[in-house]
């Protein structure tokens, strides 16, 4: 149990404050625990909301020789989403054409910022590791 | 509140030390220039209100200047063998 937690339940004992006042001082000192970065034994809490995607290519050998390191903040995307409203109808059709001509049959103007944020919370827990030939890949979000 | 960036470290070819370019100093002059053709957007978004891309031109400033805020915290860090390519907005 938290310091505040202590406090708040010894102002309920004192008559500080109400049961109610008590509950909901307790339910945010309990978010505030999700937000932070370690649990009670010290391993990681869970992780709020991803603020940067990343990717990470390291030589096997760890020279470091050739190396990429790219983290692209989430608020960049989300932003990026939002110009999709700008991009005039015969662009989009030009880019639908160009993406069905990869094999991919895709609407770019269904594209909504509602979709990104759900598949941001799905990122959440993804880490990919891909280790082949003489380079490892990861990709995550942090 | 929104901020853009105020620093951008920069560094390309074989650079071993990436220089620190100082963007805040920029956003003030970037700002007057706005206010002042402030007007003309107004004027542009009126002309072109019949074609349908006025409220376009009105939105498209705001738009850009949120692209701009999220810039900070990108960070392209390429390091290829004999060369450097570093872009980080702080």
């Amino acid at each position: 149990m938290s310091d505040n937690q202590k406090r708040i339940l010894d102002l309920l004992a004192e008559k500080k404050i109400s049961v109610d006042e008590a509950q909901r001082l307790l339910s945010l000192t309990g978010s505030e625990k999700d937000t932070g970065a370690k649990g009670p034994d010290d391993t990681p809490a869970p992780m709020g909301k991803p603020r940067y995607f990343r990717v990470q290519v390291q030589p096997e050998d760890g020279s470091g020789k050739k190396s990429v390191n790219v983290r692209i903040p989430m608020a960049l995307i989300r932003a990026g989403m939002k110009l999709n409203s700008l991009i005039p109808g015969h662009a989009s059709d030009e880019v639908n054409e160009a993406l069905r001509e990869k094999g991919i049959d895709f609407d770019v103007r269904n594209l909504k910022p509602e979709d990104f944020e759900e598949l941001v919370a799905a990122l959440t827990d993804l880490e990919v590791d891909v280790k082949g030939g003489r380079e490892k890949v990861h990709i995550y979000v942090e | 509140m929104k901020c853009p960036p105020l620093l951008l470290r920069l560094g390309i070819g074989r650079r071993r030390f990436p220089v620190w370019l100082p963007l805040f100093l920029l956003w003030p002059v970037a700002a007057a220039v706005i206010i002042v053709l402030a007007p003309l957007v107004l004027l542009a978004a009126l002309i072109l209100r019949p074609l349908g891309w006025g409220k376009l031109v009105i939105i498209s400033g705001p738009m850009f200047f949120g692209v701009l805020c999220a810039l900070r915290g990108l960070e392209l860090n390429l390091n290829l063998g004999n060369r450097l390519v570093l872009i980080s907005f702080k």
